[in-house]
């Protein structure tokens, strides 16, 4: 049985090459843009991001986050830079929530959408806290990164670490890639890098993140989210409410309803029992 | 809250299935109920309801598969269809050894509510379909079956059971989701299930104006205040649920809509008509039913369009609230996916999967042991 294996992504050493990206969608046989209409990249024309966001055809979204100090002339400026990908959760919502079991753990403990399964239904999307997942305007099924399932199949690394020129994306088996980056939150923070921080590598984020980040802001200033959830989580106290509510109205309407039965027995029933034109008691009003 | 989600597209499909759903449920168990507690004079009230549900369910079946991108696969919600395409494989229905793959391919995730919600929808639709048959043929043979005293009290209080079910799940699907607002509050199934209640009593009043069921609508009466009034206070919770995100949510017209028109339009004014508190000349039922019905439609409309229009404005939403998120109970697993650990096994995905999965590849194989990629 293979060893889980992921990513470590060290956002320090990320200098916005897109080389992943490149390599994801040359890798993969992603189109640059979203089909017919879009066949060429649109420029964003507000920062070097210009996919903007993870997409269909970008399994792999660099992003620049672009810093300014308070200051009303912005005197510092500075860029955080980070590769992000779907985090293959241990505890992954998408795979949880899809009904039709379209979305498959892999003997590498990856999480990977298999297509032939998929109606497109969209759950996973609404699940995802990572915003990984969306549909393919052309296919009509669910997409994101593979993990290069069919590269590890082959004992081969995912290409986007592959190609990753300063090896902020690191590829490996779990155990490896904790033990580097222990070693590398040490060795920032014996240089004075104090905020330096792991982002999914223990049980706090889903159990586990098999993608996982060294962060030198909060989470959200990448945009990720601090405290994710499992889905099903939601599940017993919403169904408990629901539960409730249904036999407080099912019991209002018995005694709506039997109420009016006992009264109707009685020697004058209210209102006639004709089947003529009787009105609406309320109509009387009127 | 979070904000750095994909909205999933649920749009018109979707609404309109939540409020006819919601309307086919709710007339369903007040069907039911009125014919186990009501008098034999209700009979004819209650196939009424039969013959609003059914019809209803069958639209919101079509709404379903049409909201799908791949319409075609609408029975991989009910069968799992890699154990399916073996069975085929496997010679079924012609081969036993076909049938025992067969039997193992009905598709459920309990703790998936669309999962389950599938399986609801699809039981409720027989359910309403051989009541509603019975309403139209009422000495026919499926009549005279459902009558039957062993059946008359099982089968009505089941079908009740899963008319509830369809009525509240869609609210506790979105719960169990990662979307703001959705995933925020613990009372949109409840929400949902009041407003079944009350749109479909008001269905009942608007389509019952004919003889023989006319004059059978006064028994609704007290039904249809007590629901409304239970749907307010029930949206009133739902609203405190969402206290600390209601200034995000305020900031723009949806985040409106969904606070103030179910509440006004639905809630509000019916009950204060219906109570005579807006004087007598717009008391009607026909007036307040109207509303009543707008009012769900309202709801179901917001409800499911508001987070798309959240994630839209979320520049705009101020960094505490979209950096703060609420810590799961996490005090009743039902999912074999909560705490699996690392490399704990399939999880949540030990169904549907293919005998070897085999991703489409580059990676070329010249012979054993010695790979090439190009």
């Amino acid at each position: 049985m293979p060893e889980p294996v992921g990513f470590f992504t060290d956002t320090t050493v990320c200098i916005g090459c897109k080389a992943c990206q490149v390599a994801c969608h040359q890798w993969n046989d992603l189109p640059a843009g979203r089909g017919e209409r879009t066949s060429l990249p649109v420029l964003s024309g507000d920062s070097y991001d210009n996919t903007g966001s993870f997409s269909d055809v970008n399994w792999r979204h660099v992003k620049f986050i672009e810093k300014f100090s308070p200051d009303p002339n912005r005197r510092e400026a500075a860029w955080l830079m980070m590769s992000d990908v779907c985090k293959h959760c241990v505890n992954a919502p998408c795979l949880e929530v899809c009904p039709t079991g379209a979305i498959l753990r892999t003997e590498f403990d990856t999480v990977y959408i298999h297509e032939p399964a998929c109606n497109g239904c969209r759950d996973c999307i609404s699940a995802c806290p990572f915003g990984v997942i969306h549909m393919s305007e052309t296919q009509h099924v669910a997409q994101k990164c593979t993990f290069c399932y069919d590269r590890l199949q082959h004992n081969l690394a995912p290409a986007c670490a592959q190609a990753c020129p300063t090896q902020s994306i690191v590829f490996g088996t779990q155990d490896q890639l904790q033990r580097r980056a222990r070693e590398r939150l040490d060795q920032l923070h014996r240089d004075g890098v104090s905020e330096a921080y792991l982002y999914g590598a223990d049980e706090s984020v889903l159990g586990g993140l098999n993608a996982f980040y060294l962060l030198v802001d909060r989470p959200e200033t990448y945009g990720l989210p601090s405290n994710p959830q499992l889905p099903s989580r939601r599940v017993p106290a919403s169904s408990l409410w629901s539960i409730l509510t249904a036999l407080l109205a099912a019991l209002g309407m018995l005694f709506a309803f039997r109420d009016r039965t006992k009264r109707s027995g009685q020697a004058a029933p209210n209102p006639p029992s004709s089947e003529t034109s009787t009105p609406h008691p309320t109509e009387g009003r009127a | 809250m979070n904000l750095f989600v994909a909205d999933p597209d649920w749009g018109w499909w979707i609404v309109g299935y939540f409020f006819l759903g919601g309307i086919a449920a709710g007339c369903y168990f007040i069907a039911s109920l009125l014919e186990l507690f009501g008098q034999a004079e209700d009979q004819a009230l209650a196939r009424l309801g039969y013959c609003i549900a059914f019809p209803l369910v069958l639209v919101c079946g079509l709404f379903l598969v049409l909201d799908l991108n791949r319409p075609e696969r609408f029975w991989h919600m009910l069968l799992q269809s890699e154990v399916v395409h073996e069975a085929f494989e496997q010679g079924w229905p012609w081969s036993a050894a076909g049938w025992e793959w067969m039997v193992y391919a009905p598709m459920l995730k309990e703790w998936s509510p669309m999962s389950i919600g599938a399986w609801a929808v699809f039981l409720f639709g027989g359910f309403s379909f051989a009541s509603c048959w019975a309403g139209v043929w009422p000495a026919g043979r499926i009549a005279r079956l459902l009558n039957w005293r062993v059946l008359r009290w099982p089968w009505r209080l089941a079908g009740s059971g899963v008319g509830f079910f369809v009525a509240s799940y869609t609210g506790v699907l979105l719960a169990a989701t990662n979307q703001p607002i959705w995933s925020q509050t613990d009372w949109l199934g409840a929400l949902f299930l009041c407003s079944a209640t009350s749109t479909a009593l008001a269905a009942l009043v608007l389509l019952g104006r004919r003889p023989h069921v006319r004059d059978r609508l006064w028994r609704l009466d007290r039904a249809e205040i007590g629901a409304v009034g239970l749907e307010l206070v029930v949206f009133l919770v739902f609203l405190v649920s969402l206290w600390s995100w209601l200034p995000a949510l305020l900031s723009f017209p949806m985040g409106w809509l969904l606070v103030g028109a179910p509440l006004t339009v639905g809630m509000a004014i019916p009950l204060a008509l219906r109570l005579g508190w807006l004087g007598t000349r717009l008391a009607r039922p026909l007036v307040h039913a109207t509303l009543v019905l707008a009012g769900g439609f309202l709801l179901r409309y917001a409800v499911v369009m508001t987070p798309p229009a959240l994630l839209e404005h979320r520049r705009a939403i101020t960094v505490e609230a979209a950096g703060e998120s609420r810590t799961p109970a996490g005090w009743f697993v039902v999912s074999p996916e909560d705490s699996r650990p690392r490399d704990g096994g399939e999880g949540a995905s030990a169904l549907n999967r293919p005998p070897a999965l085999e991703p489409r590849s580059k990676v070329f194989v010249a012979d054993e042991g010695d790979k090439v990629t190009r």
